[in-house]
């Protein structure tokens, strides 16, 4: 009982460490961003790299959100400015990116399962169950990344802006609010996300060409049945995750990796907004 | 030239290819006949992918799962139940009907009414990765992530199949070509090109886009069943994402909306990665990679209109300029014919108790009214008051939050939009909203398609219209343009142009949001003479938003004014005209007296 | 369009015009005093890992034999081609390899699904055919030999070593894909054949990375011993560390770790138990020559040696004893005579008289923590039991 209680818990800080990104884009600029999955993996060889520096694990994150940041602003500036007004023809480009980004990944570092230095090893005893160390971290650090980037929105004037352009872009830029630039900015904060939640699962994982793939729809799914809102991601992974786990632990771990993907599919066929308020 | 000759040439083209199909296996070593083989069912769904994508504008991302069940229905049945010629047909038929099953359930969970292009690519792209898990679930009896092989098939030649592929082919792009370009076929473009104006114009777009998806999936199903029985083996990736993405990037190379780009698209670069992954895997997915983002990027139309720009500008120079498509001609519908029933006694719409709210906030609230057939009312009021709210509760069912809607004796319910059409409204949107890419003579047509079935392979040469249609063509002078693109027309043109698409609806009750805005005054009082008329001869009931007081005076037979969401006043011309009230809402002074009134100032009297 | 995106479009289709020219003249070179060797392998996906190490062998095998004179003195040549480890792939590499280049014969490790989809071009083409991978067995064709081994040859060691050691209980996990059910399967019904009992068996789809519920099962079970069978790659790997992570101390058997993976894994990899056909310190006089064969040829170049490696090396040996002895390279008297051949290699001395198959002898093995492999028993010619009963 305990157990589950834990395993629901931190699958949910999982996928709100990778979709968070994801929402963010969402959010602001409608488009799905499919390059996610590839800048996921591009933060896993940021932690390989930390690794064979022999620098602390932790130094991972940084390392990792700078590299998804400056390829988030290559993108932004060559391949997704083009494409505001085509949001399927969006979803289209950068899912070719991010098959570029394998490409280039595998010719670089080749196409072998390589494994970067957990931050934390172990296992810490919750109410008598032993429960691994790394993963119950994970629900502080998605904590403070929702948190801190509520902060942002909330409590800066660029948040403001965001927001702004995030209810109704048309009267942001008739006040006077550079959109283009909220865009940009938008996409290199979501891709070093993404970056940050490909280093935060390599100790769960491997580092592999083409590990963040598997993690992309179900990313996918959980932004579109949250809508733009960062408490409505917060209860759709708990809800779709926690029944991610249900399902695999009392029916079978098959279904389980489709659970996410077709509950949310008939959540927004009966509920187009999902979980999102109106 | 003819619509027999336009034919002729398509099927003289098909026979062409053919004779390319059959000379293939001597022209071409075993290799590339075998490779090629397989290219050439690949090719056939990535034509299904174009309809869906290129045509409909539905991006898909799972024709893969398609092939891939009619692929199985051949290999589970021949491995299960033996090969005989009896099994062949079962699993032929096996193959379609899942297909078409899957494909129904698909579509009723993505094309329903109000469903976004985002949500059905959603669809699409569950439906390989639950379709792969199935297939790897099903152990021995699928072959798991082996598949299944080692199965009899067909005991037919490889030449024999690369002809049968070649001429499955063949006939698939033939039939979707002559289907895009029949009047049927254009209906996809139009429901791409603005699927809101095609719900009110009567078209169950749901439908039209379940059936193109079933037909895809047909298509897709027969041709995974040819892939198993020529290469005797069907494994999961057949059916998977990986595989659906493939099909999309070989449509978007060679040139969505083209068909004949997606079926090179295909032969060429499946047949190109099987000389050039072998020595170079990576470097290959890298170049495939950044040519797709280049192209979706910088040329979404693809490579195929760019390799045909060029000869045809040089073919188009030689003839000189192309004839003006003026071939339609216009003929005038019998009016007892398209005015049928009479009007009758009865309202022709009335609105009772309607109501309309987002969250707490109220928009419109206890509006009561009724109007007969041949009146002419205006509705008015300021920015915000509700009035194209208003409208778009009478033409759509699912947009009022309480009361009832009554067109002709016939309670709108929670009918979508399309079927209020049926019902007898019509509804011109305040922006002009027409097809831009089609001709003044192509959306004219598709406007009829609720009374006149269109061909799904000949193109109509005429263009039979009710005569108010052709009153307003013929008085903006439209119908010396019927071969422009819409979006080549003038604003105060494209007004006129979607006013005769409602017409052409012969609709009972019109709804016109700002059928003037924007236009010159002289093109104002066409419009109003033709208004007026429309309700004098034809016993229409016009509900009519306006700004223009002049104007409205001048046509109205009656005026309503909104305030803040409800009405304040309905009365004749005179009376509203000359109410102190109404000038105290146009400027903007004593809004809270008006507002609170509990009661209408009932001075006039409807219905 | 402006004139630059008319430019790059020009570039484009001039390109793609290039790519078709170029790969339309590429005639097989098919000389009489040569004889081709074909692998199909994957060298892009899930087989690209290994793919090198195998593709390396193959390299030694032949340069040694070109080195003596060749086959019935003609000069062998290889030619690789990229499976994409799946079905689509593999139908174009074989087209390629049987129809385009045709070699005189196909030696591959691959996954089942490229080499059930080759095994109908083989037919047609009517080309002997040695399948050098481990795999969950009964795949049958005339024209296929298989000198790996199957699941009836891999699971007793291990089985029977987690007994003595007192096992009663166990747990079974598995990626849901043919090799993971077909593995487990044959372990459980072997390890009721022995008296244990098995109190869990679990699947996890094949791309899966999170392991959590099953853990969680495993963990309530609490079992004395695990064996799992995953996909190779990213899912063993996680499989491992999230059960390393989650404190589970049971007797641990893996059936798809390989010896590098294992060293590549660290810590994480010490105590597990393994069982194969070849570790790298074999103490045999043929597998040291090998070894050092390999450093000598690819020097730092040089991928680890391994049980999917290794056997292409002898089958390379085994198709030239083969064609040998039938003093000809004519399939049919080829495929005869490959049942009947032996070779000495790294593994010991291997026939494919068994239905297709080969006895083997088995090593079981347990990862050090230095990433090494010590060797703990062998067993003997181990035999892979009733694989096809309708083959010779």
């Amino acid at each position: 009982m305990i157990a589950q209680a834990l395993d629901i818990l931190t699958t949910a800080a999982i996928l709100y460490a990778v979709a968070t990104g994801l929402l963010l884009v969402f959010g602001v600029m409608k488009i799905i961003n499919f390059a996610h999955g590839g800048l996921m993996t591009l933060g896993g060889y940021a932690a390989l790299v930390t690794t064979q520096l022999g620098l602390n694990p932790w130094l991972a994150i940084p390392a990792a959100a700078l590299f998804g940041a400056v390829a988030g602003m290559a993108i932004e500036r060559f391949v997704v400015r083009p494409l505001y007004a085509r949001p399927l023809d969006a979803i289209l480009a950068t899912w070719g990116l991010s098959i570029v980004i394998g490409q280039l990944i595998t010719i670089a570092f080749g196409r072998g399962v390589q494994f970067a230095q957990a931050p934390l090893d172990g296992t810490l005893d919750v109410f008598g169950e032993s429960y691994s160390a790394y993963r119950l971290a994970l629900v502080p650090i998605a904590l403070i990344l929702g948190a801190g980037l509520t902060a942002l929105l909330q409590g800066t004037r660029l948040g403001l802006e965001t927001r702004a352009v995030i209810m109704n872009e048309d009267l942001a830029r008739g006040l006077g609010i550079n959109s283009g630039l909220v865009r940009f900015l938008t996409f290199t904060l979501g891709s070093a996300l993404a970056a940050i939640a490909g280093t935060l699962i390599t100790p769960l994982s491997s580092v592999d060409p083409g590990m963040g793939v598997p993690w992309l729809v179900n990313a996918f799914m959980l932004v579109l049945v949250s809508g733009a809102s960062l408490v409505s991601l917060l209860v759709s992974c708990l809800v779709l995750g926690g029944a991610q786990v249900l399902v695999s632990t009392h029916l079978s771990p098959v279904l389980g990796g489709l659970t996410i993907a077709v509950l949310a599919a008939i959540i927004l066929r009966i509920r187009p907004q999902g979980f999102a308020r109106d | 030239m003819t619509e027999s000759r336009r034919l002729g040439f398509i099927l003289a083209a098909a026979l062409l290819a053919c004779a390319i199909v059959a000379a293939g296996p001597y022209l071409l070593d075993t290799y590339s006949v075998n490779v090629l083989t397989r290219s050439l069912l690949y090719a056939a769904v990535a034509l299904t992918v174009d309809l869906l994508w290129g045509y409909l504008g539905i991006l898909t991302f799972g024709q893969s799962v398609f092939f891939a069940i009619g692929a199985y229905a051949a290999g589970l049945v021949f491995t299960h139940l033996d090969f005989s010629n009896a099994n062949a047909v079962l699993a032929l038929g096996l193959g379609i009907g899942a297909a078409l099953l899957t494909a129904a359930i698909v579509g009723w969970l993505a094309f329903w009414h109000g469903a976004s292009a985002l949500y059905a690519s959603v669809i699409t792209l569950v439906l390989p990765i639950v379709a792969t898990q199935l297939l790897y679930s099903g152990g021995t009896f699928t072959g798991s992530s082996s598949g299944l092989s080692g199965f009899t098939s067909f005991d037919v030649s490889m030449e024999g199949w690369f002809w049968i592929a070649g001429f499955f082919l063949v006939a698939v792009t033939t039939g979707a070509f002559i289907f895009v370009k029949s009047d049927a076929g254009r209906l996809l473009v139009a429901v791409r090109e603005n699927e809101q104006r095609c719900k009110y114009l009567g078209l169950d777009t749901s439908r039209l886009k379940i059936a193109v998806y079933l037909a895809c999936a047909a298509i897709g199903a027969v041709a995974g069943y040819l892939y198993a029985g020529y290469s005797m083996v069907v494994a999961p990736e057949l059916a998977g994402f990986v595989f659906g993405t493939e099909l999309v990037i070989w449509t978007a190379l060679g040139g969505r909306g083209t068909l004949l780009g997606p079926v090179f698209g295909a032969l060429i670069v499946d047949y190109e990665s099987a000389q050039l992954s072998g020595d170079y895997p990576f470097v290959w997915q890298l170049i495939i990679g950044i040519v797709f983002v280049l192209v979706i990027v910088a040329f979404p139309r693809g490579l195929l209109p760019m390799v045909v720009a060029l000869p045809r500008r040089l073919l188009a120079r030689a003839r000189g300029p192309a004839s003006p498509a003026g071939e339609m001609r216009l003929v005038r519908l019998d009016p007892t014919l398209t005015q049928g029933e009479a009007p009758g006694d009865g309202a022709a719409l009335a609105v009772k108790d309607v109501a309309k709210h987002f969250g707490s906030l109220s928009v419109l609230s206890g509006i009561d009214f009724s109007a007969r057939a041949g009146e002419l009312v205006s509705l008015v009021g300021p920015n915000g008051a509700g009035k194209t709210t208003l409208m778009r509760c009478i033409a759509d069912g699912s947009e009022r939050s309480a009361g009832s809607i009554v067109v002709n004796g016939h309670d709108i319910g929670r009918r979508p939009p399309e079927a209020c059409v049926a019902l007898g409204v019509g509804r011109k949107f305040q922006m002009a909203n027409v097809f831009e890419t089609l001709t003044v003579a192509q959306c004219l047509q598709v406007a009829r398609v609720r009374h006149a079935r269109p061909s799904f392979w000949k193109r109509s040469r005429t263009l039979p219209l009710p005569e108010a249609a052709l009153h307003v063509l013929a008085t903006t002078g439209l119908d010396r343009q019927l071969g422009t693109p819409a979006h080549l027309l003038s604003h105060g043109m494209k007004q006129a142009l979607e006013l005769a698409m409602v017409l052409a609806l012969e609709p009972r009750v019109l709804l016109l949001d700002e059928p003037t805005a924007g236009l010159t005054k002289t093109e104002r009082m066409q419009i109003g003479g033709i208004l007026t008329e429309l309700t004098r001869r034809q016993g229409l009931c016009i509900l009519l938003v306006e700004h223009d007081l002049d104007f409205v005076r001048e046509i109205s037979s009656r005026i309503i004014v909104l305030h803040q969401g409800r009405i304040v006043l309905d009365g004749s011309v005179e009376e509203v005209v000359n109410s102190e009230l109404v000038r105290q809402v146009y400027a903007g002074s004593g809004h809270a007296g008006i507002a609170h009134s509990a009661q209408p100032i009932q001075t006039g009297a409807p219905a | 369009m402006s004139r630059r995106n008319l430019l790059a479009g020009t570039v484009l289709a001039g390109v793609l015009a290039a790519a078709l020219g170029a790969a339309l003249p590429t005639m097989p070179a098919f000389a009489a005093d040569t004889v081709t060797i074909g692998i199909p392998v994957g060298l892009s996906g899930a087989n690209s890992v290994v793919a090198p190490s195998v593709v390396q062998s193959a390299e030694l095998a032949v340069e040694e034999i070109n080195a003596k004179g060749g086959i019935l003195g003609k000069t062998v040549k290889l030619e690789v081609a990229d499976d994409a480890s799946g079905a689509a792939g593999a139908q174009k590499a074989f087209d390629s390899l049987i129809f385009q280049k045709k070699v005189d014969v196909l030696i591959s490790m691959e996954t089942s699904a490229a080499r059930n989809a080759g095994l109908p071009i083989v037919n047609r083409g009517k080309t002997p055919y040695i399948y050098t991978s481990f795999y969950e067995g009964r795949s049958c064709s005339p024209y296929m030999y298989v000198n790996a081994w199957v699941p009836d040859q891999q699971v007793a060691p291990i089985v029977d070593y987690f007994k003595d050691k007192g096992a009663k209980t166990y747990f079974l996990i598995g990626s849901d894909y043919a090799f993971g059910r077909g593995m487990l399967a044959f372990t459980k019904s072997y390890i009721e054949k022995i008296g244990g009992k098995v109190v869990g068996d679990e699947y996890a789809p094949m791309d899966a990375t999170d392991w959590t519920a099953i853990l969680s099962k495993v963990k309530a079970a609490n079992p004395d011993a695990i064996i799992t069978s995953t996909a190779g790659g990213a899912p063993n790997v996680t499989l491992t560390k999230q059960l390393r992570a989650a404190g589970v101390k049971a007797l641990y058997g893996n059936l798809a770790v390989d010896e590098g993976t294992a060293k590549s894994m660290g810590a994480d990899a010490e105590g597990i138990y393994i069982s194969g056909s070849y570790f790298t310190n074999i103490d045999t006089p043929a597998n040291k020559a090998f070894l050092a064969a390999m450093d000598k040829k690819f020097g730092a170049g040089l991928k680890t040696p391994n049980d999917l490696s290794v056997p292409e090396y002898e089958a390379v040996y085994a198709y030239k004893a083969a064609v040998e002895k039938a003093g000809t390279t004519d399939a049919a008297k080829v495929i005869r005579a490959l049942g009947e051949v032996s070779v000495e290699g790294p593994r010991g001395t291997i026939t494919m008289n068994k239905q297709r198959h080969a006895p083997l002898t088995m090593y079981l093995g347990q990862v050090q923590a230095d990433g090494g492999v010590k060797i703990l028993s062998t067993f003997k010619d181990v035999d892979p039991g009733e694989q096809c009963p309708k083959l010779k």
